[in-house]
């Protein structure tokens, strides 16, 4: 099976992307989507003080 | 002649270093005049095998901002490294970690229980993780390897310059531009910002008095023209290398460091205690007991932007771990 990677996705904030695979005569069979990013907001920010959560949390994106 | 060529890159980031490209407003266009932007994810669309198809040092300048935390930021610093002449670490991320190294107080592992597992909107009964590899009927699905410990760019790969800031300010981007366009880029390894410290550049009264207590937001009203930290608010300017414009403390919030360390200063954050201790009002082991637990966080906010640049780097890993 052919695989079309679209790596990476452009023009949006963040990272991504896509696998295409398509069979013998060139029709997809299947596409995925991955996020190969993970930064740990949800983790990190655990143990600041609420009043930084402002200063912190905008850095989730910038975009 | 060609034209000079740029790429600009994001790692772990959050695309803010690359609107604060775009803030420079009619001024992009000089730069798409001066250079041709030959990789730029948040506005253009080539892709990595664009970037590995060209020949070595064919890029003349590389911004890259973000810092790097998995195989993959890792894997495209060294390949645009290895692409451009000059590489240029861009905002705290790529500088000192930024804020995704506050990552570095806590372990992948942890960090993939808390988001895919605890977290209130995930149903994962079966523990399901990211896999670098993952089997599926139609082939196979690889992932980065997400690391342990947030790198600085500089720890990656050789840097050439650092631009400071979370995000850098539109007036040192030009300048950079501006210096790049007349080949009067300074000596390799400087830190393109101010000099100073960015008490040194603040304009607020200092009356060089000592502080009796630390006092959080909520719990006073600060003098908008008196130092902040003279009036018990944690303020990161002693310790921060200057050049941002004085932006937080002009809108009457106290810095937490995104310009890194000033000249001079190794570690941010250790600077900063003994510029605390300095000014706190001290008349025994008592009153420095009290001094600790008025800092609420002391870790999170001494080392908010520098944890991956300072000297202890990261929470002591579980014997055994992976990278550190
Ligand atoms: S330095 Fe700040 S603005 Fe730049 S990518 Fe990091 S978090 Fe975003
Ligand atoms: S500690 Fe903060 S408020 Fe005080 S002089 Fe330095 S930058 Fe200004
Ligand atoms: S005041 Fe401090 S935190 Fe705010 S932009 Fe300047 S260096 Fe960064």
């Amino acid at each position: 099976m052919k695989k079309i990677s679209v790596n990476p996705i452009t023009r949006l904030e963040g990272h991504g992307k896509i696998e295409i695979f398509l069979d013998d005569s060139g029709e997809v069979v299947n596409s995925y989507l991955q996020i190969p990013e993970l930064r740990g907001f949800e983790k990190f920010c655990e143990g600041r003080p609420v009043e930084e959560l402002p200063r912190i949390v905008p850095r989730i994106c910038g975009v | 002649m060609t034209k000079p060529k740029i790429a600009l890159y994001w790692a772990a980031a959050c695309g803010g270093c690359d609107v604060a490209v775009l803030d420079t407003n009619e001024k992009i266009l000089d730069i798409a005049n001066l250079a041709d932007i030959v990789f730029w994810p948040v506005a253009l669309d080539f892709k990595y095998h664009h970037v590995e198809e060209m020949a070595d040092t064919s890029i003349d300048l590389c911004l890259f901002n973000g810092a790097v935390r998995n195989s993959e930021q890792e894997e495209i610093a060294r390949l645009l490294r290895a692409k451009s002449k000059v590489m240029v670490a861009f905002g705290a991320c790529a500088c000192f970690g930024g804020i995704p190294a506050l990552g570095n107080f806590t372990t992948r592992d942890e960090i993939f229980e808390r988001v895919y597992i605890e977290s209130p909107s995930s149903a994962n009964e079966n523990r399901t993780f990211p896999q670098t590899l993952t089997k599926v009927e139609e082939g196979e699905l690889d992932l980065p390897e997400m690391f342990d410990t947030v790198m600085t760019l500089a720890q990656v790969v050789d840097v050439e310059y650092f631009i400071p800031g979370c995000p850098p300010p539109v007036d040192i981007i030009l300048k950079v531009v501006d210096l790049f366009a007349s080949g009067q880029l300074p000596p390799v390894g400087a830190i393109i910002a101010s000099d100073k410290t960015l008490c040194d550049e603040c304009e607020r009264t200092k009356e060089e008095k000592k502080i009796a207590r630390i006092y959080r937001p909520h719990q006073i009203i600060p003098d908008p023209n008196r130092c902040l930290l003279e009036q018990g608010i944690i303020c990161c300017g002693p310790a921060t290398r200057g050049g941002c414009g004085v932006r937080c403390v002009k809108a009457n919030m106290p810095c937490r460091g995104c310009f890194g360390p000033p000249p001079g200063v190794i570690d941010q954050g250790a600077k900063l205690v003994s510029a605390i201790a300095s000014i706190y009002q001290s008349d025994g082991q008592e009153d420095i007991n009290r001094m600790l637990e008025d800092i609420v966080d002391p870790a999170g906010t001494f080392y908010r932007f520098g944890m991956a640049d300072s000297m202890l780097k990261r929470k002591s890993l579980p014997q055994g771990e992976r990278r550190a």
